[in-house]
């Protein structure tokens, strides 16, 4: 009775997909992020992926991926504290640190997993922890894990911050959370005023820049570039696996912090290290960034430039992004099923956010091109745009 | 200022965005409130009457009058100004 029990209530509901003879989610996708890109059997436009500079089909980090297999093979079957600790891991490591700005880091199997474990090694009971609304699930459910005292404050909101900072005592440590690029707003955090706020109130700042590493910046090397922060006394996190191409997450910070974490975060310490494969993968990334970022990184500006100002042309409403991420606000969850519809039944591949992944009335359709897309497929995709506007009577 | 008026201006303070707020009002159908933005609420009213809220009492709260009854239950002397 109870096993039955237990698989009957696992339900998920599915009336929307019913109602619209359309799902959206885990769509059989037959090719890599490939201009196009085929689905079902399909041609589509490809606007779903977070692949910013289109560096996952790139044939030198192909190549790089293809020849570290070939050296090392497939997995090093071990955790970073035992087998896993290959040198181009170690290598890769200090470079990442360098590339954004920090003194040490540690490379996780994914940045969910390095935010969810991070907390529960870090922050205890008596802890504060004062996060963003919007602040990604990984980091709300490492925080809500930790099982300290949490605080959100309103998104991207110094002044807000500021009043909660000011309610701080009786806590032992107080941790502030945020990211540097919300993906479903596109809106970039005022980095550099909460961290002023952090060194004012004594508190850790904590960063995840998975959407701004390899993104913002004038050499792409991500948030503190971008908002010129030095020294920074914090904790940053990012993925491996949007700009940077590849699978995986890290932590970075100052050597005290990540020689801690090597031995007391059990989701490192106990999770098969990044495969020989994917460091090889990454670590050729970041030659290409260092050597061809400026014009790479033109084209991705650029593209969100033209879909962004031809879907606002078009009545489209957008969230007011900052990041090349053009976001459609649809309140209406019925309106927003039926507008992913049109956009997939005109192949173009885009991602709709839907509660809880967004707030109730603000769920969004997010598009996000990536510099690998050729200028025809871009203008092809604003002329599909302006054929649905039209269909939707928006224009 | 009533426990009703200063509850309604709480609220209003921790809103992503600008709302028409009443008494009845239905803080997650008609202000679309996620649980952050609830717990924002709830923070926000426990720095402000010295109390304690646990997460198992703010789930139940509905609307701006059950905010406002669960304040004056946990507290009784509760004086408007």
């Amino acid at each position: 009775m109870r096993v039955r029990d237990f698989y009957s209530n696992l339900h998920v509901d599915k009336s929307l997909t019913v109602k619209y003879d359309f799902n959206p989610y885990y769509c059989d996708i037959k090719s890599g992020l490939t201009d196009p890109l085929i689905v079902e059997g399909n041609e589509f436009i490809n606007l779903a992926s977070n692949n910013y500079l289109g560096l996952a089909t790139d044939e030198r980090v192909k190549e790089a991926i293809a020849s570290a297999a070939h050296k090392y093979g497939s997995s090093m079957c071990g955790t970073p504290i035992a087998t896993g600790s290959i040198t181009t891991l170690k290598k890769l490591e200090i470079r990442l640190a360098k590339f954004v700005g920090v003194d040490d880091a540690i490379i996780f199997p994914s940045c969910f997993q390095a935010n969810s474990a991070l907390f529960l090694s870090l922050v205890k009971p008596d802890d504060l922890v004062v996060i963003d609304h919007y602040a990604h699930a990984s980091l709300v459910q490492g925080v809500r894990l930790a099982g300290c005292k949490i605080k959100p404050f309103l998104h991207n909101n110094p002044e807000h911050l500021k009043k909660l900072l000011e309610k701080t005592s009786g806590y032992h440590q107080v941790f502030v959370v945020t990211e540097s690029v919300f993906s479903t707003e596109g809106s970039i955090a005022p980095f550099d005023d909460i961290v002023k706020l952090c060194t004012e109130f004594d508190a850790i700042p904590v960063i995840d820049d998975s959407h701004g590493i390899g993104v913002l910046g004038k050499e792409g090397h991500g948030i503190m570039e971008d908002k010129n922060i030095k020294n920074f006394n914090g904790i940053y996190t990012a993925s491996l696996g949007k700009a940077l191409a590849n699978v995986g997450g890290f932590v970075g910070g100052n050597k005290s912090l990540i020689e801690f974490l090597r031995y007391s975060c059990p989701g490192l310490i106990y999770s098969t290290a990044l495969p020989p494969p994917i460091i090889a993968g990454i670590d050729k990334v970041l030659d290409i960034l260092e050597q061809d970022f400026t014009a790479i990184g033109a084209r991705m500006w650029e593209y969100k430039r033209l879909i962004y100002g031809c879907l606002a042309n078009n009545g489209f409403i957008l969230t007011p992004s900052q990041a090349p991420i053009t976001s459609i606000l649809v309140t209406d969850l019925d309106a927003c099923a039926r507008m992913a519809k049109l956009i997939h039944n005109n192949h173009i591949l885009a991602t709709p956010f839907v509660p809880p992944s967004v707030p109730p009335n603000e769920n969004k359709i997010r598009l996000i091109a990536g510099a690998n897309l050729s200028q025809e497929t871009i203008l092809k995709a604003l002329e599909i745009f302006g054929r649905i506007a039209k269909e939707l009577g928006l224009k | 200022m009533t426990t009703e008026e200063k509850v309604i201006k709480i609220i209003k303070a921790n809103l992503e965005k600008k709302a028409v707020i009443k008494i009845d009002t239905d803080l997650r159908k008609d202000l679309g409130l996620d649980s952050f933005a609830m717990l924002m609420i709830v923070n926000a009213l426990e720095d402000e009457y010295g109390i304690s809220i646990d997460d198992q009492h703010y789930q139940k709260i509905t609307t701006v009058a059950d905010i406002v009854k669960s304040l004056k239950s946990h507290c009784p002397n509760l004086k408007e100004s």
